[in-house]
């Protein structure tokens, strides 16, 4: 029960990362795929009817970790309190500069906008990446299961670490990379004209980019957590991740040679949710690995709810997943193709 | 009492307290305006009378700018629980997760999927799909709201829970834990004074066109409704759900409503503060005007009802402020008298046919749209305020709840953040719902657009 939400904690997480991901890589882009207001329209029309049936991932998992691993949540959310409230106010300042950027026809009012949109998203990029740096390399856990995490201490992966050292900085950057790449998939296969002939060749050149990139993140990782590659051999779920990866990989890359938008798209949005699975599979049971001590670390049935909560939690999780998938089927329709300024406006006044 | 500034306790409490009063400003109109959009465009699919889908339109554009200020004030709260309360996410997170996690399974996925469709969507869904999105969104917006409540009414009333070994609470039956009597009861007074703030809002807007000479049409429109629900809603507030309410804190809080209520001595016959100043040095109600023996009746149902008084309890089982709480639940209770007041000549004078031409009354409409939002901020004051020195009452202490580990500097930090961002977020939204306001309801078709700017955000 408890590695069964384990494993929904962690689908829910990679799921919000990899839809919100791909506006964040939009976002990224924005100036310099889209130059003139007309293309900015395009690209914020390109993510703007369903940004906020993405974030609500990132509410639902709020939810569902003080649900089913309170100890974690208490333990986590607090010890990283500062780091926290910036992502909160970043996803706020975006989700507005996505509103009401285009409410009003003024130029002076839209490039304002467009830079709060183009800064949140950049620093919410780096900031994930941080975050997932931070859950490989572990916090510096005391005794009692509590933290405090100082945005940064000496740089150094071992003991009072920070938020920010070189491991979670170079996993921040890669994070960029792989979302910028995911945003300019996303984009080719939403937009025309200028837009997309620009957003189609930095999504090729990102993602050749991103294969050293990886093969360099992962030696890294080797020297701050040699075991969990060890790890990784014993867990069948990693494998059948590492399997999703490959597989995607196959499909982004025939997918932007042949200029097959969607199956590029399908491509990078399962390379990055295997990738976000592999990496939770490694970890599994530990949730909050400790710098200090490792016989400190919290692990998943250390943090978990009870049993019987999880399981009344079980069957209404489940079927609430079908709704969810229910209404984005529904409402998708509406919104698949291309964008269309002229018939995708904001219907303003 | 004077607040202790020393205690970090008081800063999570203030933090959270600001972003959930803030936050809640929104909330409350959605989920008031949310049927009043389902109604118009039902009466646009029926009669097929142009003006109800203008109506439906117009809403719906200041329902959106609502909604998203409503959603990015809400995600923070979600991870507040986690910040600024880790105690009481260890300890009770496994039972009060379970309806925050619900909500943003059931509730938001259903509003955030629809809202785009609702507001820029008419013409790509046809005029029954874009009925149904509305009902969507109003489903999913009262749904979340239930779910919020049931939260609070386990934090008032816990049901449902059991203590596991490790000394933390578990969800014995979810059953019970879902149908607390106290989160049946919070829900219909809390969703009766959103409707009443909905109805005050588009009464409001509908006084001021009428008044400027301007859509009488829509005016109209909105002042019928407006009022008729607004009179029925404000009369709900108070009888049966307040009523209801009341009795609730009478029989499982009775310090609470004695807190409420500045009463010190206990004794039959109790008399109702309707004015006074509670003195809790002394122990006291000072300059008081009350009507006697009406508390006993209103609490437990006879005039000789015995009603405890707050000396009858330890003292530190006493709601720590109870100066704040008494001025929140009286003058609440007296902006609710006078919304039945203004409501009720509004319909009287609607019903005579005069109301288009009483302009004093028009003035008074367009003027109080305010005050619902004030009484509903009372009326949380009066839930939170009054269940304290318990964050889960009877269980679990306040003191025991917030983040050991984030230093009080830290909270006013983020605090301070809060306060600049939602200055700014306010202003913003005044500026945009004015505009929308300014341009009113007769200027836009379905979708149209007069510029050419993209984006079919919500």
């Amino acid at each position: 029960m408890i590695a069964l939400w384990y494993g929904i904690l962690a689908f829910m997480l990679a799921t919000y990362i990899v839809l919100d991901g791909r506006n964040f890589g939009a976002g990224i882009l924005h100036w310099i795929v889209a130059k003139s207001p007309a293309e900015r329209r395009q690209v914020i029309a390109a993510i703007g009817p369903l940004w906020s049936w993405h974030e609500v991932w990132l509410v639902g998992t709020g939810g569902v970790m003080v649900m089913a691993f309170p100890r974690l949540t208490a333990a986590a959310f607090s010890g990283y309190y500062l780091a926290l409230f910036l992502i909160l106010w970043c996803v706020l300042l975006r989700g507005i500069s996505i509103e009401v950027g285009g409410h009003i026809n003024d130029r002076l009012w839209q490039t304002f906008w467009d830079a709060v949109f183009v800064l949140s998203n950049i620093l919410l990029a780096v900031l994930f990446g941080a975050a997932s740096g931070n859950l490989v390399r572990g916090v510096p856990l005391n005794r009692d299961g509590t933290f405090y995490l100082a945005f940064f201490t000496d740089f150094r992966v071992h003991g009072n670490v920070g938020l920010l050292d070189w491991y979670t900085v170079s996993m921040a950057l890669f994070c960029v990379l792989l979302l910028t790449a995911h945003g300019a998939t996303y984009l080719t296969m939403k937009t025309e004209g200028a837009v997309h002939g620009r957003a189609a060749a930095i999504a090729r050149r990102l993602w050749i980019a991103a294969i050293p990139a990886f093969l360099l993140i992962t030696l890294l990782t080797w020297q701050v957590r040699p075991e969990l590659f060890r790890g990784l051999i014993f867990r069948p779920l990693a494998w059948i991740s590492l399997c999703i990866c490959v597989a995607s990989i196959i499909a982004l890359l025939t997918g932007l040679r042949t200029g097959r938008e969607h199956r590029a798209l399908l491509g990078s949005t399962f390379l990055l949710f295997g990738l976000l699975m592999t990496g939770a599979a490694s970890l599994y049971p530990v949730m909050l690995f400790s710098t200090i001590d490792p016989a400190d670390q919290l692990t998943a049935p250390l943090c978990a709810a009870s049993d019987q909560s999880l399981r009344i939690a079980t069957p209404w999780w489940f079927s609430a997943l079908v709704l969810a998938f229910i209404y984005l089927f529904i409402i998708q329709r509406h919104y698949s193709g291309k964008v269309n300024v002229s018939k995708d406006n904001q219907g303003l006044y | 009492m004077n607040p202790d500034f020393g205690n970090p306790a008081f800063w999570h409490r203030l933090h959270f307290a600001f972003t959930i009063t803030y936050h809640y400003l929104f909330p409350q109109l959605t989920m008031g305006l949310a049927w009043f959009i389902v109604f118009w465009k039902w009466k646009a699919l029926r009669t097929g009378d142009e003006k109800f889908n203008r109506a439906a339109r117009f809403w719906a554009k200041i329902f959106g700018l609502n909604f998203a200020v409503g959603v990015v004030t809400g995600i923070p709260m979600e991870f507040q629980f986690g910040t600024n309360w880790a105690g009481f996410s260890r300890y009770a997170g496994g039972i009060v997760g379970q309806t925050l996690a619900m909500e943003g399974m059931f509730a938001f996925f259903l509003e955030s999927a629809f809202i785009g469709a609702l507001i820029w969507g008419e013409k790509r869904l046809g005029p029954r799909n874009h009925f149904l999105a509305a009902v969507g969104v109003a489903i999913g917006s009262w749904l979340s709201g239930y779910f919020i409540l049931v939260t609070n009414a386990f934090m008032q009333h816990p049901k449902g829970y059991a203590v596991t070994s490790n000394e933390v609470l578990s969800l014995a039956d979810v059953g019970a834990y879902l149908t607390n009597p106290w989160g049946l009861v919070q829900f219909a007074h809390n969703q009766s004074a959103a409707l009443v703030t909905g109805s005050f809002v588009i009464a409001a807007i509908g006084a001021f066109y009428q008044l400027r000479g301007v859509h009488s049409e829509q005016a109209k429109l909105y002042l019928n409704a407006g009022t008729l629900i607004g009179l029925v809603a404000s009369i709900a507030v108070a009888f049966p759900t307040g009523d209801a309410q009341a009795k609730m804190v009478g029989n499982h809080q009775p310090v609470t409503l004695a807190a409420m209520e500045g009463r010190f001595q206990g004794g039959r016959l109790a008399d109702l503060a309707v004015i006074g100043q509670p003195n809790v040095e002394q122990q006291r109600l000072e300059n008081p005007i009350q009507l006697p023996g009406a508390l006993s009746f209103l609490a437990y149902g006879t005039f000789k009802s015995y009603v405890r008084g707050l000396n009858e309890f330890p003292k530190d089982n006493w709601p720590d402020n109870v100066e704040l709480l008494y001025y929140a639940f009286h003058i609440m209770i007296t902006l609710g008298m006078i919304f039945i007041v203004i409501m009720g000549l509004a319909t009287w004078q609607r019903w005579r046919g005069r109301l288009e031409s009483s302009t004093g009354l028009l003035w008074v409409l367009m003027l109080a749209f305010p005050f619902p939002y004030i009484a509903n901020t009372l009326g949380w004051m009066t839930a939170e305020l009054g269940r304290q020195p318990w964050l889960i009452y009877g269980l679990f202490r306040t003191s025991a709840g917030y983040s050991k580990v984030v230093g009080a500097g830290d909270t006013i930090f983020t605090l301070i953040g809060f306060a600049g961002l939602y200055f700014i977020l306010g202003l913003l939204f005044l500026y945009l719902v004015g505009r929308e306001i300014y341009h009113g309801p007769d200027t836009a078709g379905p979708d149209s657009s007069t510029l050419s700017n993209a984006a079919v955000s919500l």
